[in-house]
């Protein structure tokens, strides 16, 4: 399995020997040793015409890129804060925009989420992930880790939300009113609940797009 | 040899005594104390010949001097900043938009990448929108690195290293630089990994890389 390590909170290592792992394309700031990179022809939502499809609807639009050979591969982005994710059998919702690395025995799919998406600009879609490897997530800032428990529901602002793991229920809730139809909102007319048992990552940033209120 | 501090990721104080200069990048300026004048410079302290240099390459980012006796306080667009000490022994190739600002002392010039390369550089600095002369400092004294996101350094010597010419920002000491393309037909059909073009670096020395492949303008 390739080693993922942080150098700082903005550079990802990733030390392989003649295996590979996935990354956001484009994302390699430098490596030594001998490295190809070719980008995937089939991400997320699947394999086969099935995944194809879905990945056209949805805009769900990671294209990663395998890197394979021997040596240390540096990947960053943008400058955005990095974050590891062990996963251990589990499954992570993850957005898309938010991925920049992952290991080859992380599987990826698609899920569509109705109107939460397409009113909070992240396409109509998430990203799903199961398996056993490690995920690198890019926060906007550092990430903020929030447990849920039993009882305890969350609330977070979709603009903010990064991923999230465990047995949870995720709907999503509107305070729309007479308010918001006159212009005079609070900004925080949309919102996702978390309900269950697990952990919630946002960013301490708002992305922009979706429907201005 | 102005006296350079590192105020914070983003902020470097000069100070500045007469008969020192300091050339940085027009407009950097955040704040001064004491007797400063910062006079527009066309040559980049390298004479007639940096002057043609600079023409010559269309160099898009400005110059200006700094002397007389304060203290200056110098930043851009929030960007973070890392001094580089030079020894006398060892060269700076930096890129003009990544250079902050640099020590009067240093000599500078303008390099054209096809005495290095031939034409294949030449294709280098158009393919990777690198543009095709890069500033070369010498002699002793510090200059200033900008960056989108910090700069980490990644030591050259033994293997080859390779860097994504939008993260490269610098590099130091006896380093050969060579472009490698590894066009595949999936690139010309917008296929891509997006990584089809690298540095790829042998000699020995340090290489400074940005983690982000953003420009900074």
């Amino acid at each position: 399995m390739p080693t993922f390590r942080l150098n700082g909170s903005r550079l990802l290592e990733v030390d392989i020997a003649g295996e590979s792992f996935k990354a956001l394309n484009g994302s390699m700031v430098a490596y030594t040793g001998q490295v190809q990179f070719k980008r995937q022809g089939m991400t997320g939502g699947g394999g086969g015409i099935m995944g194809a499809v879905k990945r056209k609807v949805s805009g769900e639009s990671v294209t990663l890129m395998d890197c394979t050979g021997s040596g240390t591969v540096y990947i960053a982005n943008e400058a955005q804060e990095i974050n590891l994710v062990e996963l251990a059998g589990e499954t992570l919702w993850v957005e898309a925009s938010n991925l920049v690395a992952l290991s080859s025995s992380v599987k990826t799919d698609v899920k569509f989420n109705g109107l939460r998406g397409m009113s909070t600009g992240q396409g109509l879609a998430t990203t799903v992930a199961t398996g056993n490897g490690t995920l690198a997530i890019t926060t906007d800032g550092p990430a903020i880790i929030l447990e849920v428990a039993p009882g305890q529901p969350l609330c977070v602002d979709p603009q903010a939300y990064v991923c999230h793991k465990g047995q949870l229920q995720q709907d999503f809730i509107t305070d729309v009113n007479w308010r918001t139809a006159i212009g005079q909102n609070s900004g925080e007319s949309f919102q996702l609940r978390f309900q269950g048992q697990g952990i919630v990552y946002i960013q301490p940033a708002e992305r922009q797009g979706g429907v201005d209120l | 040899m102005a006296q350079l501090e590192q105020l914070n990721g983003k902020m470097i104080g000069a100070q500045i005594t007469p008969g020192e200069q300091v050339f940085a990048r027009k407009g950097a300026m955040l704040s001064y104390t004491g007797d400063v004048q910062f006079v527009p410079s066309t040559t980049g302290g390298a004479g007639m010949g940096g002057f043609v240099g600079r023409m010559v390459a269309g160099e898009s980012v400005p110059l200006m001097v700094a002397q007389g006796n304060g203290n200056v306080l110098f930043g851009h667009g929030g960007f973070q900043t890392k001094i580089v000490q030079l020894d006398g022994v060892n060269n700076l190739t930096v890129e003009a938009d990544k250079l902050l600002l640099y020590d009067g002392s240093l000599q500078a010039g303008t390099q054209f990448l096809a005495q290095n390369g031939g034409m294949r550089a030449v294709v280098q600095g158009q393919m990777t929108g690198q543009g095709l002369f890069t500033t070369v400092l010498s002699g002793v004294g510090n200059a200033v690195l900008l960056s989108h996101g910090p700069i980490f350094e990644i030591p050259i010597g033994g293997g080859e290293v390779a860097v994504d010419p939008q993260a490269y920002v610098a590099h130091k000491g006896n380093v050969d630089v060579k472009l490698d393309a590894s066009v595949s037909w999936r690139d010309a059909v917008g296929k891509g990994s997006g990584e089809a073009f690298q540095l790829k670096m042998t000699g020995s020395g340090t290489v400074y890389v940005q983690a982000s492949e953003r420009k900074i303008s």
